[in-house]
């Protein structure tokens, strides 16, 4: 763009923005504008029933209102606090009874996942009595009975020399 | 009167008093900047009552928020960016270019006795097709170029209502018109 150009388009729209910032509006539009302030205003303030009691209420409620909230809240809350506190202290006066007696039941889902008692603990074996071990074999291997029952015809290894301990 | 009554009327008296100072400070607002807001519309609307709807409902938001009216450090930039706000979502919602651009409209909201000047430089119907051009420009470099357009509005104001710096809205600015011209040549305005 040459510079006589470029001059004109800048004269051009300097033009074009000092109109458009320069509109103005129609006769009389701060008049309209206060009195839509005002007829708002009023729709907003006038009670419903049309009595001053009912705007001071209003007013009142307005101010009062917040403190209100936080109020109620604190009661609640307070409230809450001491039925808390209440049950707690009635549940610790409680006697103790033994410990709670479970009733188990005996079958569904209720009787797998219920808590169940040990087992009371078994008696012990005499002294020289060798209890459940007593068929085990020293070196672990198992031993096999000479009048084990077989079936016929089927040969049977020879005893080793030791196992007639 | 009776005693109750009395308590209430002492307990509302300051809250009334205060919607009296509030009425009148909105009262001046309205006397001292409704045209400069007039004219923030305008340049985005292009178009007359759409700006006088958005200045009253600018005067609408101020009424609804007069409790706060007390904390404004500037009203000017306040009242600024809130019918710049209130226009943009407008021409947000019609999804147009500014339908409502109107020649007769803008050359009847313009006396031509008052700006013979620009009258001899650009005709309504170039005024028109020149703020076409404008359109098309990005939009920060548009926004920050029609603010400028307001007289009442200097550059740091423009800046705290679009929310950036001083330079920012410079620059913005020396963009638009680079652009634009070059625009307003390829149109054959300028010429």
């Amino acid at each position: 763009m040459n510079p006589e150009s470029d001059a004109r388009a800048q004269a051009v729209i300097d033009a074009a923005l000092r109109r458009l910032g320069t509109a103005d509006p129609a006769r009389d539009f701060q008049g309209r504008i206060l009195t839509r302030l005002a007829a708002e205003r009023m729709k907003r303030d006038v009670a419903p029933l049309g009595s001053p009691l009912f705007f001071r209420l209003r007013h009142i409620w307005r101010a009062t209102g917040p403190a209100l909230y936080c109020l109620s809240a604190c009661l609640i809350a307070g409230i809450v606090v001491a039925g808390s506190v209440t049950h707690s202290h009635r549940l610790h006066a409680a006697p103790f009874g033994g410990p709670p007696v479970l009733t188990l039941p005996s079958q569904g889902v209720g009787a797998a996942s219920a808590v169940h008692p040990a087992a009371p603990a078994s008696t012990p074996a005499p002294i020289g009595h060798p209890g459940r071990a007593s068929h085990t074999n020293r070196k672990g291997r198992a031993r096999i009975a000479p009048h084990a029952h077989k079936a016929p015809g089927v040969a049977l290894p020879a005893p080793a020399p030791d196992s007639q301990n | 009167m009776s005693c109750f009554e009395g308590q209430l009327a002492s307990w509302t008296a300051p809250a009334l008093a205060r919607t009296v100072d509030s009425s009148q400070t909105i009262a001046q607002l309205v006397a001292e900047y409704s045209t400069a807001l007039y004219r923030v519309a305008f340049s985005v609307t292009r178009n007359a009552a759409e700006a006088e709807d958005a200045v009253q409902e600018t005067f609408l938001r101020v009424l609804k928020h007069e409790s706060r009216l007390g904390e404004i450090r500037d009203y000017r930039v306040w009242l600024v960016r809130i019918v710049w706000n209130i226009v943009l979502d407008k021409k947000r919602r019609a999804k147009t270019r500014p339908e409502g651009e109107d020649v007769a409209d803008h050359a009847r909201t313009l006396p031509s006795g008052d700006r013979p000047a620009e009258a001899t430089v650009i005709s309504s119907q170039e005024q028109a097709r020149i703020l076409a051009v404008v359109d098309r420009l990005p939009s920060r470099e548009r926004e920050a170029l029609l603010l400028s357009a307001v007289e009442e509005l200097t550059t740091a104001e423009i800046a705290a209502a679009l929310g950036t710096t001083e330079s920012s809205i410079r620059s913005r600015i020396f963009r638009a018109r680079r652009e634009l011209a070059v625009l307003l040549e390829k149109e054959g305005i300028a010429r």
